[in-house]
Parts: structure tokens; sequence; C-alpha cells
């Protein structure tokens, strides 16, 4: 148990590290602390093997961790997916109006709690191309096959997708916060997800009394993931090889369709995995993100602290932009 | 003919000169194409079952109030595919299977008998999915009946494949009347599924069936018939993952004892043969009410 002393000997160590911001000093003592987990847990793979423990809380976050994310700070986790849009009005069959290449990255600052152990805290960029369906060229104008109306598309372009504060390995009441032994593992692959964040919240683009009115953000997204189990406890690598996904939503029409109150729902439904390299990426979202969004090729600071941005608050920006810029009327027509 | 002929040639090449070259199929030949099609949905080898399982919610949208998780869901497809070949039309199968999946308590996770309908107040009988059989209609084959090549779909990416693909339904839902297309009640959904496996399983003809492989399955369409929403505007969504088994004992609790317990025929697939016509949730509620309300003397 080697293994362990060792990460209770970063634990001490990094306790006495202030807590309240990732700090570069931070960040490279994290890295020398992991060298030291490293080297003690190289040591302890002669004697034993070279996984993590899951029934140490710690272990087991560092195991959750490395799916999605890295254990090593500042060290890049890429993932892609692309996929299908549907739309669904009542009385027609659901027709296919897009097709998506997505992809997300970031990276994890981590930190330590006396009482909840070891805590990472993502920070990423994400960007979600709305193609034709039929070419899968990225598209400029969609026409509106309800309204006839010409649109501009405005893709998904959300900087930053942060988590709101770091995910430890114990709850505030001690209780390890993965249990892997609930976790559904058939033939040594880890089956996740089959919930969906329900979403339901002021819309950025509506007014005051949405609670009277209507209008409201309505969606739900959900998400899965499949990975080997052995990959997951090998603590031998930072982050997971082998990682592949679903993600779909169901929600209200994107603002830029145009489609105000028409009744109607969109579904998007993807796949994906974790890639490993920049080159890995769809020649058409590297080509897009190198021409349109060059930022989008890192990911956010590790201690940014900016609000995150959706669809909408993007959306609003955009044609805040516009209006301002006297390409369009200043508000709605009356 | 010509392709078969190749085919052979090309194996006996291959063979040659195995000790070099390993034989893997190609996915831009119509003959393997079929057999790459043939792993995602069954075994290669006839007769042997293939399990598959998911596992997630189902979820309610209705316009103005916050998405609910209705149920839980488990379900099992259990599966056997039938070996052809065809003069013309070269290699083929056909699957036959029966399908069995559970509405939960979205809390406990325990198998509903009754639900509480939300929205009306009302106490129903919950209908599981049982359908007895899911098959294929007719055989799929390398080439199909105007000589067209099959094509696999699959995506090829870092040493995986994935197998995706979304089905919009809309056609005379059998518990409507007789004047859908003026009045409405037609069958209306959208079923997405992706299959995901390792390439080297696909792509190897050693490998007759891809027990790594993982599934997600997600569908959007009318409320379920049982739960009397009538014309109740919403609709309902699922979240699923899943699996292939390579037993049925791996099938989480409470799927396995409830399908040992009540629905015992369902632990193996239908005959290779089997002839008759699918079953649908929606007929399985006909069904149902029809017996009700004859026992009910409506």
């Amino acid at each position: 148990m080697k293994k362990n002393f060792a990460i209770s000997l970063a634990s001490v160590s990094m306790a006495q590290v202030s807590m309240a911001r990732v700090s570069l000093a931070h960040v490279l003592l994290t890295r020398v602390l992991l060298t030291l987990v490293s080297l003690a847990v190289a040591v302890g793979a002669f004697a034993g093997d070279e996984r993590f423990d899951l029934s140490d809380p710690d272990q087991a976050l560092l195991a959750s961790n490395k799916v999605f994310c890295s254990n090593e700070p500042g060290e890049t986790a890429l993932y892609w997916w692309q996929g299908v849009v549907f739309s669904r009005i009542p009385g027609e069959k659901d027709r296919h109006i897009f097709n998506v290449q997505g992809m997300n990255i970031r990276q994890c600052a981590r930190f330590e709690d006396d009482e909840k152990g070891v805590g990472f805290r993502s920070v990423s960029r994400e960007i979600m191309l709305y193609l034709d369906p039929g070419t899968n060229e990225v598209l400029k104008t969609w026409d509106n096959p309800w309204t006839g109306e010409t649109v501009e598309v405005m893709q998904v372009n959300n900087d930053p997708v942060n988590a709101r504060g770091p995910r430890y390995a114990r709850d505030d009441e001690g209780n390890a916060r993965i249990d892997w032994s609930e976790k559904t593992v058939i033939n040594g692959m880890v089956l996740e997800g089959g919930e969906a964040a329900l979403l339901f919240y002021n819309n950025p683009l509506a007014g005051d009394y949405q609670d009277f009115e209507g209008g409201k953000y309505h969606a739900s997204e959900f998400l899965t993931a499949a990975y080997p189990l052995d990959d997951a406890r090998d603590s031998g690598q930072t982050k997971i090889q082998d990682s592949v996904i679903s993600w779909g939503r169901i929600s209200g029409w994107l603002p830029w369709m145009k489609m105000r109150k028409r009744s109607g729902v969109m579904v998007h439904f993807t796949h994906g995995m974790r890639l490993h390299r920049w080159e890995d990426l769809p020649e058409v979202l590297r080509e897009e993100i190198e021409a349109n969004y060059p930022m989008y090729r890192e990911p956010p600071p590790l201690d940014d602290d900016r609000p995150n941005d959706t669809s909408w608050t993007v959306f609003k920006r955009w044609i805040d932009g516009k209006r301002a810029a006297g390409e369009l009327p200043e508000q709605s027509p009356r | 003919m010509k392709h078969h002929y190749m085919t052979g040639l090309a194996c006996l090449m291959l063979a040659a000169t195995s000790a070099v070259a390993e034989e893997r199929f190609d996915p831009d030949k119509p003959e393997d194409a079929l057999k790459l099609q043939q792993k995602f949905t069954c075994s290669l080898n006839e007769g042997e079952t293939t399990i598959g399982f998911w596992q997630g919610s189902f979820f309610s949208r209705v316009e103005g109030e916050r998405d609910r998780k209705l149920f839980g869901v488990i379900g099992v497809n259990v599966r056997q595919c039938k070996n052809l070949q065809h003069p013309e039309r070269g290699p083929g199968f056909r699957s036959v299977s029966r399908e069995i999946m559970l509405y939960l308590d979205p809390d406990t996770g325990e198998v509903l008998d009754t639900w509480t309908n939300p929205w009306t107040g009302e106490e129903l009988d919950v209908i599981h999915v049982a359908n007895d059989p899911v098959n294929m209609r007719g055989p799929l084959y390398a080439y199909n009946a105007d000589g067209e090549p099959f094509r696999f779909k699959g995506t090829f990416k870092n040493g995986r494949v994935f197998v995706s693909s979304a089905y919009p339904l809309f056609y005379k839902n059998p518990l409507g009347g007789d004047y859908q297309e003026y009045i409405g009640g037609t069958y209306h959904a959208t079923e997405f599924f992706t299959d995901y496996a390792l390439e080297d399983d696909v792509l190897d003809p050693n490998v007759k069936k891809l027990d790594g492989m993982t599934i997600a399955w997600t569908r959007v369409a009318d409320w379920l018939p049982w739960m009397k929403m009538g014309d109740r505007v919403g609709l309902m969504f699922t979240s699923t993952v899943g699996g292939r088994l390579t037993s049925i004992e791996q099938l989480p609790e409470p799927l396995l004892s409830e399908l040992k317990n009540n629905y015992p025929e369902y632990m193996a697939p239908p005959p290779l043969d089997d002839s008759r016509p699918n079953r649908t949730s929606w007929m399985a509620v006909k069904d149902h009410v029809d017996a009700q309300r004859s026992g009910e003397g409506q």
C-alpha cells in the first residue's frame, strides 16, 4: 500500500498550499507531487499492480477524472462528436435538417482539501458546426423550410464552458463522491449515462415576465460514455485512452432559425470519442476553427472565472453587435 | 458471381501469403460490408445467440414546464441470425429476436405494476414492453434486388467503428381510426441508435461476434398509450446506454429475475425460420385494452 501512502503524503503537502486559487506555483508543485506519486506507484508496481484502488475515495476520483479530463493539471483533453439534428413538429414526419460536427477542448485544475481530499475543476471551450445534411458543408445561411426565410447560421462557439467549482473525492458529509461499485460494467466496459440534465431557466433573450408570459430556456441534454474499466484504473496514465460517447439534446428551436413560437422541438443525436491529437479532428472542424475561431485550439486558463457561455448568450451578443453596427434594426419591429 | 469467384481467389492468395499478411474484411467490398453489418446485428455463426442490453430513463417534455424523469428503463433483446446465400445477390442474413423492456420507479428502480399519471391523477396499469417477435422482415444481401451493392455505413476513427442510424417513423397507428391523415393520431416517433465497436474486432473474420460492442439509444415519440394522455400536448424521450452480454446471467437486476420468473421464453430467440408478423408495444396495448373491455362487458 505504498501507493496510498504517497497519495496521503501528497494530500498533506497540498493542504498547506492556499486553496483559494490555482497559482502557477500550485501547478508546479502539483506536478512535482504527481511525479513523486508516480514514482511511488512505479515502485509499487513491482510488488503489485499499477492500478488505482477504487475503494479509496481519492483514487476513485482520480480514476473518474481521467475519463473526461486529465489528472495532470494543464494537460489538454480533447473530445469530438458528430451526428444529426431532426425537427419534430406535431402532424408531420420528423425531418433531418442538419448534420453537426463538434469538439470540446479542456483542462483541469487540481485541488486538495483537508476533509474532501483531491479535487478537480474543468475549464473548456466548445464548438459545434451546423452542416448541410446532404453535402456536409458548413452552413453560412439556411433556408428555413417552414417560414421560407433565408437566415444567417450562428455556429455554437461557447467560451467558456467551465465547471462552477471543483469536484472533490468526498462530499461535505465526508462520503466518497464516486462509487465505482455502483457502476455498470459489462465485459470489462464501464457503461455510463441514462440520465439527463433537465434545463429550465430564464432565457437571456426573453423579457422580465417569463414566469407569466413563457419563453423560458427549456431543454434536456444527455450524455453516455463507454470505456474499459482497466483503462480508467491504470494509474500509469494521466488520461483515459479509449472512450466513446453519445450526446443528445431535446430543445426549442435555435434563436437564429427565427421560428418564433412555432410548435415543435429540435433533437440532436451524436456519437464521438476522446482524441489524443489535434490533427485527429475532422478537417472541416480544424479548418473552420483555424480560420474563424483560433482561440478554440486551447482551453481557457486554469483559473478562468468568467461566467459560462451558452448558445443563447452568444446569440444575444451576436445580434446586439449587429444592431450596434446598424446591420439590424435596434429593436424587434412592432 | 464474379465477386464470389474473386473473393475465393483472393482467399487462396491470402492463404498462400498468410505468414506475412493477415486477412481482414474490406469494408468497400459488398460481401465483406454485409459481414460487418451482420456482426453489428448478430453473430456471423448461424444460430449463435447474441444478447443486447440497455438501461436509462424515459422523460416527458411538455411546453411551459421543466422536463420530468418519468421512468427508469432496463431492456434486453435476444437474437440469432440465419445465414443465406443467393445465386445473384450473394451472401445474406436475417435476424429474429425477442425483446423486453421494463418501466421502473424513477427513484427506487423497482419494477412498476401501476403508475399514477401526474397530469391526470389517474392510477394506471403499466404495460411493459414484451415484443415477440422483433424480426427483420426480409434478408439483407450483399446486393439488393436491383443489383446495387450493399454499403457499410460505419465511421472508422482511431481504432473505433461507429454505426449510427436514425429512423423517422410516421405511419398508421393501430390504435387510431381510419381517417388519421385528416384528423391526426398517426404513429409519430424517431429512433436513434449508435453501435460502438473496436476496429480490430470488426475487421477480423475470425471474430464472429462483437462482445465488446456498446450502444446508445434514444427515442423521441408521443406518449405511451397506456399512460392515457389522450390528445394532451407533449412528448417523451429516452436516454439509454447499453452493450452486448456474453451470458444472460450478466443481466443486471431487476431484469434478470423478472425475465426468469415472468418471461422465460424471452431468454432464447425465436426459431431461425420464424415468419410471424412483428409485435409492437402499440399492438400489445390494444390487446390489453380490448381484453379489459370484453372482461368488463363494455
